[in-house]
């Protein structure tokens, strides 16, 4: 369980306000231009549902994450891959939180009826989630959304994530493995320690690379020239990417680069995950007179190309 | 999380989910109790509706739909509209701010893709309506034509205009902007009146004046949410409106004020998240009500509102809401 930690002092907090206003600024101005609508799909999505979901664990992963152990079974049994869920947080220490929290699908057990999903501790809402226990019930609404596809005919996927975004194409991960494709995940995050998805793949037989900041490999020249090493006697069929829009952007020109289509996950804030709130305007490049389109029903997985 | 909890050791799967349920558990008519109400002369089997904006065809997958008074769809411009730029909500301590900006496909857009979705769910169908002049919402009304059984006209929506002005606030252009719907339509029209009227009576009265069938009371309170730390702001216009449990008692005054100065039915909208708050509004006068914020973090709030309103109706062995809230006043 989590050390109690001193909390940070003021210079340390402008940093970390300074490292996220970067990241965003980066992360808008790397998906400009860049998304598109993806065609309609092949068959229905999954109806979506509402349940009483027990916590079935929950609990700390890796240097800042939790990982929610849901019992839902008729979302573990239809999710798809990419889809994601409203989870609405009681209220904790007085705190009420109004509004659902979108998290993405991170792991579906059909079997056992159970579903994970990952988070970090951001705001008031995760921080009231932190705070559930084994055994509560958290009112879910899912599967929602346009999950991640793989063309047909693929034989070999790469999967990009960033920080918690992994768990946005770990679904892909466990689809590649029952089909047969051989996928190669790529975990990026400031330290070895916060990485997601090492356990997950060994599982699931997926190649993991993960790249840091701490060691510079996951600075973008160096993903991009270890990513053309690697794929350099046959690039993948398909790249799927969650996590920061400059990954996105790496991935479109690798993408190019190969011939290959890139899908990517988004997030957004949003009331209803239904499309009924319009609240997630996705950043994709249209008529200003004409909606454009919305992370939760269009999304949060559109096609990415420079 | 409990530092001692751990996982819970034999968990059954679960085989069926509580939407199924919540649907199976439709409860019987009890013939004694009335729930329904008149707006103009549309009939509706009980008062409660959705706030226009929070509620979609899509939500009718997810709750026993046909169980609602009324549906009301989002506000329909004459014109396809974009909405406003990222981030469109936030919530903070008080509540939800929103500044989605209306986008709307207009009213050959609705017609032709939205209305027959919502004509599908059952409940009557009350189309709201924006302009962003008083003469503007007849020609949308007309453009509507036979769709729809009655229009919420939305003069209050706080979002569109950066300085913040509503033709809602004053009570001229209220009675312009309803007098020209009424020569265009005979179905029932419903203003829905802004929080930051100079005087909601005078407002309300000039909708009565007009021909109304009814007013809405209200509307999300224009407020500014800021990021902590950077004081940047949270959503993308700078300015929406602020919406849910918060609200309550400031639109309880409201609808209080509104309902003992017209004749013509109030229907209340601002913060509702359970039958005790619901009949708040009643016992000041409201004759229905909206749910808007609290759908989101419960889906099934208004169907569950209605099932406890009969049942408590039941319990009582009152015919109505009003009989309900007399029972117990007089204690």
């Amino acid at each position: 369980m989590s050390p109690m930690k001193t909390p940070p002092t003021a210079a340390e907090t402008r940093a970390a306000l300074a490292r996220q206003a970067a990241f965003a600024a980066a992360d808008a101005a790397a998906l400009d231009g860049l998304l598109s609508v993806r065609p309609a799909e092949a068959g229905p999505r999954p109806e979506p549902v509402w349940d009483e979901a027990t916590v079935v664990n929950h609990e700390v992963v890796r240097e800042r994450y939790h990982r929610l152990t849901l019992s839902c079974g008729t979302i573990a049994a239809t999710a798809l891959a990419g889809q994601f869920l409203m989870i609405t947080v009681p209220p904790h220490g007085g705190e009420r939180i109004l509004l659902p929290r979108p998290m993405a699908i991170h792991r579906r057990n059909p079997e056992r009826g159970t579903i994970e999903v990952i988070y970090g501790v951001a705001g008031r809402g995760t921080t009231a989630l932190a705070a559930v226990n084994p055994g509560q019930r958290l009112l879910v609404t899912g599967p929602l959304g346009r999950g991640f596809e793989f063309p047909s005919g693929t034989r070999r996927a790469l999967m990009i994530g960033r920080g918690v975004g992994v768990c946005a194409v770990m679904g892909s991960v466990e689809d590649a493995a029952a089909r047969g494709i051989e996928a190669t995940l790529v975990a990026s995050g400031r330290t070895r320690g916060s990485l997601i998805g090492s356990a997950e793949c060994a599982e699931l037989g997926a190649r993991f690379i993960p790249v840091t900041d701490a060691e510079g490999t996951a600075d973008l020249p160096a993903l991009g020239a270890l990513l053309r090493r690697e794929f350099a006697a046959g690039p993948p069929d398909v790249v799927f990417v969650c996590g920061a829009g400059v990954l996105t952007r790496l991935a479109a020109e690798l993408g190019a680069e190969w011939g290959v289509p890139v899908q990517a996950s988004l997030e957004a804030h949003m009331a209803c995950g239904l499309g009924y709130c319009h609240g997630c305007a996705a950043p994709v490049r249209t008529d200003p007179a004409v909606e454009g389109p919305l992370v939760c029903v269009d999304g949060p997985v559109f096609d990415a190309a420079v | 999380m409990d530092p001692k909890a751990g996982q819970l050791s034999e968990t059954p799967r679960p085989t069926t989910d509580a939407r199924r349920t919540f649907f199976a558990a439709r409860p019987a008519p009890v013939a004694t109790v009335d729930l329904s109400v008149s707006i103009g002369g549309l009939r509706l089997r009980n008062p409660m509706m959705p706030a226009s904006g929070c509620f979609g065809p899509a939500l009718g997958r997810l709750i026993p739909v046909d169980e609602l008074g009324a549906v009301v769809t989002k506000t329909v411009f004459g014109v396809p509209r974009g909405g406003n730029p990222a981030h469109r909500l936030t919530e903070i301590r008080a509540g939800m701010v929103n500044s989605v900006g209306i986008p709307s496909r207009g009213a050959a857009g609705y017609l032709a893709e939205l209305h027959p979705r919502y004509a599908a769910l059952g409940p009557p169908v009350i189309i709201s309506v924006g302009a962003h002049r008083p003469a503007g919402y007849a020609p949308v009304v007309r453009d509507l034509g036979t769709a729809g059984d009655a229009f919420e006209l939305n003069v209050s929506c706080p979002n569109l205009d950066r300085d913040g002005t509503d033709i809602g606030s004053d009570p001229d252009a209220i009675e312009s902007a309803v007098a020209a719907v009424r020569l265009e339509t005979d179905k029932p029209i419903i203003v829905k009146l802004p929080v930051l009227a100079s005087s909601i009576a005078e407002c309300a009265q000039a909708a009565q004046a007009a021909g109304a069938d009814a007013v809405c009371v209200a509307n999300s309170i224009p407020a500014l949410p800021l990021e902590a730390y950077t004081r940047a702001p949270a959503i993308g216009n700078v300015i929406g409106g602020l919406s849910g449990p918060s609200i309550r008692p400031i639109v309880l005054r409201l609808v209080w004020l509104a309902a003992r100065s017209v004749d013509i039915p109030v229907i209340a909208c601002g913060g509702i998240e359970t039958a005790d708050d619901a009949l708040d509004y009643f016992s000041v006068g409201a004759s229905a009500v909206q749910v808007g914020t609290a759908s989101f973090a419960r889906p099934f709030a208004m169907v569950e509102i209605v099932r406890t309103l009969q049942q408590r109706c039941a319990d009582d062995g009152v015919t109505g809401i009003r009989d309900l809230i007399d029972l117990w006043r007089a204690q």
